[in-house]
């Protein structure tokens, strides 16, 4: 038995048939063609998967395909501006490169993803308010320096 | 080289964009048309004997293409130094994780759901998860036939001990007797795992007698190579492709399931794919830290001297010998650490059990081995009345002191490393009382060698003037692959950014022993410079053709070769490539010799008895321990190393940033719990905590650039592992000295803090052995 529900993903509107118990992420990854965001526990406990559904930043591996129907998510494959000349990284995407905040790069999309909605809630966090936002982001190769620097960098209009 | 020669800037790694814009391809984001996916049957006991393998109903179930088992593949047995596994076990299952079959089927649900329905019958052994008491003389064996099995011997095999060696120098017996005050420590370490956030993926696909395999591995020539080992096939049928690879910290080191992957897709006639859940990530990789027991003995005299040290260290090897058989040796290198050691005789077992097996995650036996060690040189401070920073000021080897192992050393940066990591986390201040009584400064030191190991590049110039460096080399995520640009446009006079990567695939790379060891820049490093330097000589001839100039009177900048001196005469490097003569360099560069020592009396010598261009470390941890609770929270934290000189500050202050972090979550959360059984408990991340960026405290950095003799490219050394190695010590040291007593056991869970801080009734910590520290 399959389910069929329209879901906006990064302003595209996909109509997909999809079987009620599979989550938003392999729907995103399997169906729409999106694998930016990644699989690391299925289980709502490392945030590679995360996403944005109507600007809440969501684990996707741990919500239904079927709870976004009608929903607006965005991934990080839309966190770049897209014009004539190509891709263009937005504030934060450089930011993340110029302060070293990338290594394998696995933890990166739900990372963006989590950061984004801090900025978009609290254009200026503290450093705190950062450490706090992305404590459900785990990352393993950078310990979060050039990560948190990163997300300051942005806030205070220095990136 | 000299420090002055440094490359300064900051570089933004090539593999970035991809990485920011999640366009960048992982194994598991591969999908291969007609592709299978797969799924393991893993052993239903820690250990049995295997008495039916009945796969009749999977096969039969709709979607199924394959399963096999050990009857499906050569009977090739695998390992290290003791090649003692098979692909699929057939006769005893030693372990949760060992694989008994393997199941393609169309969606990972059905493979999982065939994999359950193979039977299985087993004759259940009682499991041997006690590494210690395996290790006594007539314990039962976890491997009875291994003596007939082949490998190595230089390790010895004795009962379950897969691996013995010694490091021996003077009488340490005799010493220890002179010595004023005597101090011993018995320590714990329980096991713990590298825990990438990318659990791994492999993916299969036969055309015609070749297969290529993309796998998220740190080193895929290993994988070609087991491929080809196990399945009785040639290495150039074997073609390994690792895509983006989401860490490995050392977990992703050795050949894994690429056979497996590989067999199943023979068999299946169709790509297959397998990716890993956390659940599996956790269990079934022959990958995890090493447990151990750690005892120490020093022998000191009242002036800080260190007259003798005997230890003796028992490491749990687990079910499988993998790529761990150089472990015991490294680990007594660490019970000696970076200091002057009259006498020595340090004993290190490592022992088969019916665990996971342990090989290497980040500097493997270091941050244990050193967290005892600190421990233990804060107790011989203690003893004779002196702070812990004056001890090893006093004892911490420098230009001329002989090592354990009778290497005499040239210049290192081990005092220099104390003094900066003192000044910043503020030591003299807390030693003049000023931090809260619930706050205290640990320090500890340690140290970890380069590594020396073959390495290839080449390095080609487009019709542009744009290059390309092709090499074997490995990227795990550290940045040290990326950072090769800097150094072939250094040589050429171009920019880094003139060239791509081509990488990571080994039918196109030269052989490299892949990301691991800390090694890429010291080895990939050598040969991409000795590949530029050829192209660099290839330039000087054509543009001294058409310039008609000598060669010697040329210099390659600013992407031209031109006259030094006049540097109008000048021809672009983009014209001379573009001229059609091909440029093209090859290089693998001069390997540099482990340094002489003198082993005479040491056994399961392996060369990590003296230590190639060693790189030193002290790290400094302020840390806060709530007495009711014992939970313990690094509030600030110090990291001074001498890695040689720094080629990309960048990448090597995120190495320190992420080591010191892991080396937190050791200290503190990270363990792997075994129940009586040998079963993991909490193979989840919910449960193996990892640190959080809440938890990271602010990391102060200092780099000691020092000439060491037979550096790496530019003076380098290795920056990978180092973060990781003192990181457990210092804070073990900190919390020491809030609660008075110190935590014995690894890591130092809030229970265990807690339970030390009560007990204010226990046995005194410092033994002096008869003597009287204050006499
Ligand atoms: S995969 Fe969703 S939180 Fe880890
Ligand atoms: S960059 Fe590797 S997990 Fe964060």
């Amino acid at each position: 038995m399959s389910v069929s529900i329209t879901v906006t993903v990064n302003g595209i509107t996909y109509p997909l048939d999809v079987d009620p118990h599979a989550s938003l992420l392999h729907t995103v990854r399997d169906q729409v063609g999106l694998t930016g965001a990644k699989e690391g526990c299925d289980d709502s406990e490392c945030g590679a998967c995360m996403m944005l559904v109507d600007g809440r930043p969501t684990n996707a591996c741990s919500y239904l395909a079927v709870q976004a129907d009608g929903a607006r998510v965005i991934t990080v494959e839309g966190l770049a501006e897209q014009d004539g000349a190509g891709e263009r990284l937005s504030a934060l995407q450089r930011a993340m490169l110029s302060r070293g905040g990338v290594q394998c790069g696995f933890c990166t999309p739900g990372m963006l993803i989590s950061a984004t909605a801090l900025l978009e809630r609290t254009p200026h966090p503290s450093e705190d308010e950062i450490r706090v936002a992305l404590s459900g982001n785990l990352c393993r190769c950078t310990g979060y320096d050039g990560i948190v620097k990163a997300v300051a960098a942005v806030a205070d209009g220095t990136a | 080289m000299t420090v002055t020669d440094r490359v300064e800037q900051v570089f933004i790694r090539p593999d970035g964009k991809e990485k920011v814009t999640g366009a960048g391809r992982y194994t598991a984001d591969l999908n291969l048309t007609g592709q299978a996916h797969a799924a393991f049957r893993f052993a239903d006991h820690p250990h049995a004997r295997i008495t039916r393998i009945d796969t009749a109903t999977a096969r039969a179930m709709p979607g199924v293409f394959a399963v096999i088992t050990h009857v499906d593949v050569p009977e090739i047995r695998y390992g290290g130094m003791v090649s003692d596994r098979h692909l699929f076990a057939h006769d005893v299952v030693r372990w949760e994780g060992d694989v008994v079959a393997a199941v393609a089927a169309r969606t990972p649900e059905l493979a999982r759901a065939a994999a359950a329905a193979i039977e299985v019958d087993y004759e259940v052994l009682d499991p041997l998860p006690d590494f210690v008491a395996n290790a006594e003389p007539g314990a039962p064996l976890v491997h009875a036939d291994w003596q007939s099995y082949g490998g190595s011997r230089s390790m010895g095999r004795d009962g379950n001990i897969l691996g013995r060696s010694t490091i021996v120098k003077g009488d340490a017996d005799a010493a220890m007797a002179t010595a004023d005050v005597v101090v011993r420590g018995t320590y714990r370490a329980d096991a713990s795992q590298g825990a990438p956030i990318e659990p791994r993926a492999v993916i299969a696909q036969w055309t015609g007698d070749k297969v290529t395999v993309w796998t998220s591995t740190q080193v895929p020539f290993a994988a070609r190579d087991g491929v080809a080992h196990t399945l009785g096939i040639p290495q150039s049928a074997v073609r390994v492709i690792v895509p983006l690879l989401g860490g490995g910290f050392g977990s992703k080191c050795d050949f894994h399931f690429e056979g497996h992957i590989a067999a199943l897709a023979r068999a299946a006639r169709r790509p297959v794919k397998l990716v890993f859940s956390r659940r599996e990530e956790f269990i079934a990789p022959d990958h995890r830290r090493e447990g151990m027991l750690i005892e120490l003995e020093t022998g000191v005299m009242r002036d800080g001297r260190i007259v003798a040290r005997r230890g003796r260290l028992t490491l749990d090897g687990g079910a499988y010998c993998g790529e761990g058989g150089f472990f015991a040796q490294m680990a007594a290198m660490h019970a000696c650490g970076p200091y002057v050691l009259e006498n020595v005789n340090v004993e290190s077992r490592l022992v088969y059990s019916t665990n996971q097996p342990s090989a290497s995650v980040r500097a493997p036996t270091a941050p244990q081995t050193c967290w005892a060690l600190e421990q233990h040189m804060d107790a011989i401070a203690a003893a004779i009345g002196l702070d812990g920073a004056e001890l090893r000021r006093r004892t911490l080897i420098e230009a001329g002191a002989v090592g354990p192992a009778g290497q005499v050393f040239g210049e290192v940066g081990a005092k220099q490393a104390l003094e900066a990591a003192l000044e910043l986390i503020g030591y003299d201040d807390y030693l003049r009382g000023e931090l809260p009584d619930d706050e205290a400064i640990g320090i500890a030191c340690g140290w970890w060698p380069s590594m020396a190991s073959p390495s290839g590049a080449y390095v080609k110039l487009n019709g542009d003037g744009t290059g390309v460096i092709i090499t074997g080399a490995q990227e795990c995520g550290s940045g040290a692959v990326m950072g090769l640009p800097l150094l072939a446009a250094a040589e050429l006079g171009m920019r880094p950014e003139d060239f791509t990567l081509h990488y990571q695939d080994t039918d196109s790379g030269p052989w490299d022993m892949g990301a691991s060891g800390s090694q890429t820049t010291f080895n990939n490093g050598r040969a991409v410079i000795e590949a530029a330097r050829e192209v660099r000589a290839q330039l000087l001839e054509l543009a001294s053709q058409q310039l008609e100039i000598d060669a010697a009177e040329l210099e390659l900048a600013d992407g031209v070769v031109r006259a030094a001196g006049s540097p109008d005469v000048a021809v672009s490097i983009a014209d001379l490539a573009g001229s059609g003569t091909p440029l093209l360099g090859k290089g693998s560069g001069e390997l540099p010799e482990n340094p002489p020592g003198e082993t005479s009396s040491c056994v399961g010598v392996l060369g990590m008895e003296t230590f190639l261009a060693p790189q030193l470390i002290t790290h400094a941890a302020r840390v806060k321990v709530d007495r009711q609770t014992g939970v313990v929270r690094v509030m600030e934290f110090a990291a001074a190393h001498d890695s040689g000189v720094i080629l990309n500050r960048i990448g090597a202050d995120g190495q320190v940033y992420g080591g010191v972090l892991m080396g937190i979550g050791q200290a503190l959360s990270e363990a792997t719990w075994f129940d009586e059984q040998g079963r993991q408990r909490n193979p989840g991340l919910l449960d193996y905590k990892l640190q959080t960026a809440s938890d990271a405290p602010p990391i102060h950095i200092r780099w000691i650039e020092i000439d060491t003799p037979n550096a790496g490219p530019r003076g380098s050394k290795g920056v990978g592992e180092p973060p990781s190695v003192p990181t457990p010590g210092a804070i073990a040291n900190g919390i020491a000295k809030v609660i008075g007593r110190p935590v014995h056991e690894l890591p130092m869970t809030a229970e265990r803090v807690w339970s030390v801080a009560v007990d204010s009734l226990g046995l005194e910590w410092i033994d002096t052995s008869g003597k009287d520290p204050s006499a």
